[in-house]
């Protein structure tokens, strides 16, 4: 646990940078925000790794993991972007959104158990959840770039990233993590439901709600293949996927069904 | 005048299955539609699906309640409208498809691999559907768990052949943590032995096409490891402060100090009783209402058997007991545990996963190669 507590202080210091140098705009800044942002990714992939070896299992099996996991795929996925010139301001927001994933998770029992419960003791596990944790981050850098859309106005806010350049973020981003949704999510989660429970989809809470993630990003990118829909209807449908994703993730816990392990 | 009336109804019906099947193949048929489908799937997911009325009514009011209910709302994905909307979705994707193989057809070179992703995944959209009708066709599902213990069998009509328990049980790990549920079944066809396995969660048997999958293991609902007691002597001086005992099953146990000792003879994880015939018995194999019969006896001597219930006194008028006995707690039987198993035949399956096989590649040709998706920026307008 200190490992994580010790990513959580620092993704909480890169956030507070990332307010300096939301103001500041200076370089100097920035350096620090992505030093203290790597330190914190070093020492989550540790956590998780320790975490690993010490239960014997992957670090997905109850909120607490997902989220931690979670939090570690999104910094993954902006740091991809970091170098990327007038994306300085996205990329400085990294840690942000990371750091809202590990007070999430903080929230939940954090205990693990070498023993998995019999229904999770499957390598579909491991394929099922991890390639849903990638695709949820690729959705996280499309939601931060669609915010920042949203709050540009049109001829381009001073103080924000280019909006065709956001809205080419997102766009890739989700071009990303729609086909890893696909297979992770829905695919692997069908074949491992149909050797578990006996049926591919039961219409459980989670699985429902995964479908209509699954659905807003088709219409997503129905709607901007069309060129009808303008930048902030495109943006407000990647900003409403990612919220659906994050009440995907937490709705087993109030919702139930056959997800809900913890 | 008919005839006319008739013809004009005609032509309006044609202009606007026209209009219709033009909306269908269109893109913004598609958004309309899927837009549908995820308000009804969210409707879903936020009203409860498969409740009783009454739990509709508890949260909705009577009259909001009776409304969700009668509409099949509680019921939304095998609604007529959900159903009905997800056809329209596959006569779209045809639509949309035949469409897209005409342009893969006619427009060459440059992004031709992505293209064809795209109508790949149009088609496993498909694909995916038609699984699902074959399912709903063709296959069943048990509505219900099948809860079954050690000697039962079970005969499944759908496969032709019966499927009996030789055992079932927990296994746990060193920290005491149930590690699997286990189920020995052997299948019997035609009045012979043709296969014995052992099923566990996430290791189903298939026999004939039919799926039996192991689920959770209840607690025996008849026997006990242990029953936790508490115990007030009653004496000529006055009742003594409550204590603590833990009764094996069906072992005799005395009472420290005193020559009382109690033996629990039966229990029942949902005691009911039946006046008429004066006998208890299961009311359901859940642990709703729990109780024991536990026999007492004085210096060797029987004195009285009697049911005792959790959270109440087993004979609160009864004065010729030497001490009053109550329901704390047991540790529940999982050795002779009750197995459950879901039941079920997907024949849909395999064209599903075909389905999400082919729109996996599809999306990945779409998304992923160098193609006509370059993720040019948006116009402004």
């Amino acid at each position: 646990m200190a490992l994580f507590w010790a990513a959580f202080w620092c993704y909480l210091a890169a956030t507070l940078g990332a307010a300096v140098y939301t103001g500041t705009r200076s370089s100097g800044v920035r350096f620090v925000v992505f030093v203290v942002t790597l330190a914190g990714f070093a020492v989550n992939t540790a956590a998780l790794v320790a975490r690993s070896f010490a239960s014997g299992h992957p670090p997905v099996t109850n909120l607490f993991e997902y989220l931690s996991f979670f939090a570690w795929a999104i910094v993954l996925g902006f740091l991809f972007l970091w170098r990327r010139k007038g994306l300085e301001l996205l990329t400085v927001f990294a840690p942000t959104v990371a750091f809202a994933m590990m007070v999430m998770a903080s929230l939940f029992p954090s205990e693990a158990s070498r023993q998995l419960i019999p229904a999770l003791q499957s390598y579909w596990l491991w394929i099922h959840v991890s390639l849903a944790v990638l695709a949820e981050a690729a959705f996280a850098v499309a939601f931060v770039a669609s915010l920042m859309c949203l709050m540009g106005d049109k001829r381009g806010h001073r103080k924000l990233p280019d909006r065709k350049l956001l809205d080419m973020v997102a766009y890739r981003s989700i071009g990303i993590g729609f086909p890893l949704f696909t297979v992770g999510a829905l695919f692997a989660g069908a074949v491992w439901a149909q050797k578990a429970w006996g049926t591919p989809w039961s219409w459980d809470p989670k699985e429902t709600s995964s479908l209509i993630v699954w659905l807003i990003y088709a219409i997503y990118l129905h709607v901007r293949r069309t060129r009808a829909g303008s930048i902030a209807l495109t943006s407000g449908l990647s900003v409403l996927g990612f919220l659906m994703t994050v009440f995907t993730i937490l709705g087993s816990r109030f919702l139930g069904g056959l997800h809900s392990y913890g | 005048m008919t005839l006319w009336f008739l013809l004009a109804a005609v032509v309006l019906a044609a202009a606007f299955l026209k209009g219709f099947r033009k909306w269908l193949s269109s893109m913004s048929g598609a958004v309309w539609i899927l837009v549908a489908l995820a308000a009804m799937s969210l409707l879903g997911v936020m009203i409860g699906q498969n409740l009783p009325p009454e739990a509709y009514t508890e949260r909705y009011g009577d009259a909001l309640g009776g409304i969700v209910y009668r509409v099949g709302l509680g019921d939304i994905f095998t609604s007529w409208y959900f159903l009905g909307l997800a056809a329209v979705l596959a006569v779209s994707l045809l639509a949309c498809s035949a469409g897209r193989l005409w342009k893969l057809a006619r427009v060459g070179g440059h992004g031709r691999l992505s293209r064809a992703g795209s109508l790949l995944l149009h088609v496993a959209l498909v694909v995916i559907l038609a699984g699902g009708v074959v399912t709903a066709v063709f296959g069943f599902r048990y509505p219900a768990p099948i809860y079954l213990w050690e000697g039962q069998e079970m005969v499944v009509t759908e496969g032709g052949f019966t499927v009996r328990v030789d055992a079932a049980g927990t296994e746990y790990s060193s920290e005491g943590v149930v590690s699997e549920y286990y189920s020995d079944v052997t299948v019997i066809e035609n009045g012979e032995e043709v296969r014995s396995q052992r099923i566990e969660v996430n290791h189903p048997l298939v026999h004939n096409g039919v799926g039996l999958y192991q689920h959770e293991m209840l607690p025996s609902a008849t026997s006990v490891r242990e029953v936790l007691f508490g115990i007030v002597m009653v004496t000529e001086e006055g009742d003594s402060p409550v204590t603590s005992v833990a009764v094996p099953f069906h072992e005799e146990y005395t009472l420290p100090g005193t020559d009382v000792s109690l033996e629990v003879l039966e229990f029942l994880a949902d005691f009911t009783y039946d006046i008429q015939t004066r006998t208890a018995s299961l009311a359901s194999l859940r642990h709703r209402n729990p109780a024991v019969k536990v026999r007492v006896s004085e210096a060797g001597e029987f004195v009285a058997d009697r049911w005792v219930f959790a959270d109440t006194q087993a004979h609160r008028d009864d004065s010729n007991l030497p001490c009053r006995v109550f329901l704390f707690d047991y540790l529940p039987d999982f050795d002779k545990g009750i197995t459950r198993f879901e039941l079920s035949r997907q024949p849909g399956t395999p064209l599903l996963f075909i389905g999400f096989a082919a729109m996996s590649l599809g999306l990945m040709l779409t998304f992923w190669t160098r193609g006509t998706r370059k993720g040019d920026p948006l116009d402004e307008s």
